[in-house]
């Protein structure tokens, strides 16, 4: 069954954000499509990828974001129209090479590159807002308010690309990425691109090819130039709107998300007629002279934009280099009547318009949330975050905080992105004692594992994913070893990007357009650079300690060890549980001496309940997944398992 | 004066980390929390119990010498040297095999064989080296798996982890070998039978070993990998006074380190012992000054008696008797060490009313205090 792909120009499709996107970039006619995957950011590439051969393109998911926009502007360079998508965490990633694309410009292909931003960060660890990022990028940047302008404006930005010869920039954020809405489709390009790199060596012509950035300062001056233009572009764009009267009481200018709670709170306060909205779709650079069409709209003007103050910021700039625009009173961020961090509700916007046109508002019961909250308490099971019941990373910290523990040094590991930085909450028993970004945990490692001189002598473990290993951990290790810094890195390798979705990896042998391909084994890249490499199989706890224990009380560099087993989601797609676990209630001595509820209290697999009524614990055998882990855990030999 | 209910908090501050700690094993194998390894115990996670066997067990919790005599003897803790004694002799095993392994005569190692084939136990847990030469417990189930402890490693050991490992349910009548403080954690829990542990009902015998101090598994380990070549080492050997000297043979090749230099290897909690000869088990066995290949043999129950005659009858052992003055000198070494540990426990705790672990009598205190165990 067709889906967003579907050829049905005129018709309305009900998109997710990101499949709107998507759908975008397939009426742009791309070449290329480049991707890490991030939440919440994934579904683009997760919609393209599927598609790619069929609709004849080429699609990747790229070891990381930094290789994914490289590889898109490659395309670029060559003629062929390129999308690469990433969320805000990738966006950083990216930054070096956006600074310098920027000055070069493109290839005859044009290229967009999509951030889904997270606010209140859903899935993420921050929420940087790539808004303020764009304008030290100085790149063209456009939001969507909503799914057809999800699609439309992806669509539009590679005409845009291609007028300006720069590359240009689609925000979105989890709202408007991950919830659905109509979109009135468009036609489906069947372009035939034939790809070529116009700036190869010229013998009777020689000089120095476009795709340098040299020498920055004019390059730079050129890209200045570009964004006047795209300014000038913008005062007309269609994505930018007013609605509301003439003169009003109080004047907002919004995007994005912004505008989806502004329009549903003005209509709720029936104030459509004393509130003017002004919508912009071009965010940077801003068409001031839009704006300043609208500045005397009213003496009061409301900004409503989640994180950042970037619209807000942009228009006091304006005014305030702008002598003859009466200065009209601000309200938003620097006046506190939104926060500068989280998401946006409707119930904060409201608050600040009746406060801010002293219109008295109940919209409901002041404790109405938390009433809310405690009746829906009692509708779902209470369940903090806990990795699956299964999972094989349970089975590694248990086995990482025995050893450490063991070892008796006050050891120290270090977190990277990835399923198992759940250790750092009571699921993966606190052992994730650092948490930063992907490729952090081997470089923070490093730098402690090199403190010896200063009487440094905890043990450090630096962990990470396979998916983070190939990402950004791999120049990280090498340092270490160069360096011969005193760490062991241990490889969570569940064969499965999982966190995102199961997108494939390096070490997977299959590539984004569903073909095999080689297997990188990290094993044969660690052991290339001459680590110590050992295997294990996170299930066999003792297995697991003892070689962590053993790396860990050898003083010397480079080593390694992988803690293999599929991801326990993966494989209860294609095969049934191995074991059937049960309680022996006779044996479980539940919270007396001898075990004091180790299972429950500690272990805390949801598969495993406390009974107690009866003081003993239970295996749940709807959660259970039947790893057996458990039976190895209980001291008292009381959780048995039976092959299945 | 009954044991205050405390857990592994009070054992990790009264014990572990006051440099206590005998590394016997006691208060593992039946606890997921504490779990031995080299030479420390380590707390994996928190216990939230306030009180714990852990605590109870732990030969340097409170140790009401009497109460233990009282539950093994069925007398009071008196003032011999050797503690309750119905015999001291010399004894050598009369097997090929046992003798060249065995560390003096196999008396132990005989013993245990022996014990086996009479069926007085089903298996006994004992402790063997590996290639690398650490010392780990084990359950021996045939007079072959026997054989493979014989020999001494003077690295202290967590037999009792193994013994506390041991399936609750199998009811498998068991023997245990053990150093002094091995052998009174098994008498505390005699005194009172541990729950959701195997049944020390079960525990049929315990031959105890003369010890004067253990050796750390962590840092005398880490001497003698740097020292010797230790895969190769066949014997390990503390002769008895006046040698003053470790050895380590290769074959026939013999390394010696004069005492001196172990000594700053030894268990510190050694220092605080007051139990030379094993003196709650059924039976002890140690060396014999002047008398290479034969051991010392203290028997102390009804059980060791019957052991010892039926390995007299079967001729598993050649027993004679202990030369006057090596009975003379080993009564005052054994005195010797109660009086050092005391002295030593008094100078820490800064009174004789305060013994930290240990409940003796004051006459008995003084009793120790004022022996002519010097030399
Ligand atoms: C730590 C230690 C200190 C000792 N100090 C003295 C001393 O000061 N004076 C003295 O006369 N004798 C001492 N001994 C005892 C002596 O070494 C012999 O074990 C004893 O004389 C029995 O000799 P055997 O020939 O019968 O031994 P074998 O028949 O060879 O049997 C030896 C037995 O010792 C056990 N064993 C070996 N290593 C250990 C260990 N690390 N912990 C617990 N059990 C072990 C084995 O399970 C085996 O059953 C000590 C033993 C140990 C383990
Ligand atoms: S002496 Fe024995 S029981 Fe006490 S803490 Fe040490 S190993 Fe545990």
């Amino acid at each position: 069954m067709p889906g967003f792909e579907i050829d049905a120009p005129g018709t309305s499709q009900l998109l997710m954000g990101n499949e709107a996107i998507a759908r975008g970039a397939l009426e742009a006619g791309i070449g290329f499509a480049s991707a890490y995957p991030g939440t919440p950011s994934s579904e683009i590439m997760g919609s393209l990828a599927p598609v790619a051969k069929k609709m004849g393109f080429y699609a990747e998911w790229s070891v990381n974001e930094a290789v994914a926009i490289e590889a898109a502007a490659g395309a670029s360079f060559a003629g062929v129209r390129a999308i690469t998508s990433m969320k805000q965490n990738g966006r950083s990633v990216v930054a070096d090479f956006v600074s310098t694309i920027v000055l070069t410009g493109l290839g005859k292909g044009g290229m967009v590159m999509v951030v889904c931003d997270d606010p209140q960060a859903h899935s993420s660890g921050n929420e940087d807002d790539t808004r303020t990022m764009a304008k030290w990028f100085d790149i063209p940047m456009l939001e969507p308010g909503n799914y057809q302008e999800a699609k439309d404006m992806t669509k539009y930005l590679f005409d845009l690309s291609e007028q300006l010869d720069s590359i240009c920039l689609l925000r979105s954020v989890t709202r408007v990425s991950h919830s659905r809405g109509n979109v009135k489709l468009g036609e489906l390009p069947r372009r035939k691109y034939k790809a070529y790199f116009e700036e190869a060596h010229d013998t009777r012509n020689p000089k120095q090819s476009k795709f340098v950035q040299n020498p920055p300062p004019p390059l730079h001056a050129a890209q200045h130039r570009r964004l006047v233009k795209a300014q000038a572009i913008f005062e007309s764009s269609p994505f930018n709107w007013y609605r509301g009267p003439e003169k009003a009481d109080l004047l907002i200018i919004t995007a994005g998300s912004g505008w989806l709670h502004t329009q549903e709170v003005v209509k709720k306060l029936k104030l459509e007629n004393r509130v003017g909205i002004l919508k912009l779709g071009t965010l940077w650079p801003m068409p001031e002279k839009l704006v300043r069409q609208h500045l005397n709209k009213s003496s009061k003007i409301l900004f409503v934009e989640e994180v950042d103050p970037f619209i807000e910021r942009n228009v006091m700039e304006l005014v305030a280099s702008s002598p003859d625009i009466p200065r009209p009173t601000f309200y938003g961020k620097r006046s506190g009547h939104l926060n500068e961090y989280g998401e946006l509700t409707p119930d904060i916007i409201i608050k600040a318009i009746t406060g801010i046109l002293g219109i008295p508002y109940q919209g409901r019961d002041a404790d109405y949330a938390k009433k809310a909250e405690e009746l829906a308490k009692n509708l779902v099971p209470k369940r903090s975050l806990a990795l699956c019941p299964g999972c094989p990373h349970r089975a590694t910290l248990w086995a990482v905080k025995t050893a450490l523990k063991m070892d008796g040094r006050n050891g120290v590991t270090t977190g990277d992105a990835g399923c198992y930085s759940m250790g750092t909450g009571a699921t993966g028993f606190f052992q994730v004692r650092e948490g930063h970004c992907m490729g952090a945990s081997c470089g923070i490692a490093t730098g402690l594992g090199r403190l010896g001189q200063y009487d440094f002598n905890q043990p450090v473990v630096a962990l990470c994913g396979d998916s983070s290993f190939f990402h950004a951990n791999i120049p990280a290790f090498i340092n270490g070893i160069w360096n011969k810094s005193n760490y062991t890195l241990l490889i969570l390798d569940n064969n499965a990007t999982s966190m995102t979705g199961f997108q494939p990896h390096p070490g997977t042998g299959m590539v984004a357009m569903e073909e095999a391909t080689q297997v990188i084994k990290p094993e044969d890249l660690c052991r290339a650079v001459g680590a110590r490499v050992e295997i294990c199989d996170p299930f066999d706890l003792k297995q697991t300690t003892d070689a962590l224990l053993g790396m860990m009380a050898d003083n010397k560099g480079g080593k390694v060890l992988i803690s293999r087993r599929e991801c326990q989601l993966v494989k209860a797609r294609k095969e049934k549980a191995k074991y059937k676990m049960h309680v022996d209630t006779e044996k479980c001595v539940g919270e007396s001496c001898g075990c004091d509820r180790l299972c429950t209290r500690l272990f805390r697999c949801p598969g495993l309940t406390w009974d107690k009524k009866a003081g003993k614990s239970k295996i749940d055998t709807v959660l259970c997944a039947g790893c057996g882990v458990c039976a190895d855990i209980c001291p008292q030999g009381a959780i048995i398992k039976e092959e299945a | 004066m009954a044991v205050e209910a405390k857990g592994s908090r009070e054992l990790f501050k009264e014990v572990i980390e006051a440099g206590l700690c005998t590394y016997c094993g006691a208060c593992s194998g039946g606890c997921p929390y504490l779990v031995p390894y080299k030479g420390k115990i380590a707390l994996l996670d928190n216990c939230t119990r306030d009180e714990g066997q852990c605590y109870g067990y732990c030969p340097r919790t409170f140790l009401d010498m009497s109460a233990i005599s009282q539950q093994v003897f069925g007398v009071p803790y008196g003032e011999d040297e050797l503690g309750t004694v119905k015999e001291v002799m010399i004894a050598r095993s009369t097997g090929k095999r046992i003798k060249e392994k065995g560390q003096y005569g196999g008396t132990v190692t005989a013993l245990m064989s022996l014990a086996l084939a009479e069926g007085l136990i089903d298996g006994a847990i004992l402790t063997r080296t590996g290639k690398d030469k650490a010392a780990s417990a084990y359950l021996a189930n045939s007079a072959a798996e026997v054989l493979q402890g014989a020999g001494s490693n003077y690295l202290a050991c967590p037999v009792l982890e193994t013994y506390n490992r041991t399936p609750k349910d199998s009811h498998r009548k068991l023997g245990i070998v053990g150093v002094p403080c091995q052998v009174i954690a098994l008498s505390k829990m005699k005194q009172k039978p541990p729950e959701n542990r195997p049944d020390i009902g079960d525990v049929k015998l315990v031959v105890g070993l003369f010890c004067t101090w253990a050796l750390s598994p962590d840092g005398f380990y880490k001497f003698l990998k740097e020292n010797v070549d230790l895969p190769k080492v066949t014997r390990f050997d503390i002769p008895p006074p006046p040698a003053k000297r470790f050895d380590a043979y290769i074959g026939t090749e013999r390394k010696s380190f004069p005492l001196e230099q172990i000594r700053q290897h030894t268990m510190p909690t050694c220092a605080y012992c007051l139990d030379m000869t094993a003196e709650f088990a059924d039976i002890s066995v140690g060396s014999v000054e002047g008398l290479e290949g034969w051991n010392t043999v203290i028997v102390r129950t009804r059980t060791g008696a019957e052991l010892m005659e039926t390995a007299k009858k079967k001729k598993k052992l050649e027993i004679d008797k202990l030369p006057a003055q090596n009975l003379a000198h080993l009564k005052e070494a054994s005195l010797l060490k109660k009086k050092r540990a005391l002295t030593e426990i008094i100078k820490r705790s800064g009174s004789k009313n305060k013994l930290l672990y240990l409940g003796l009598s004051p006459r008995l205190v003084d009793k120790f205090l004022n022996g002519q165990g010097g030399k």
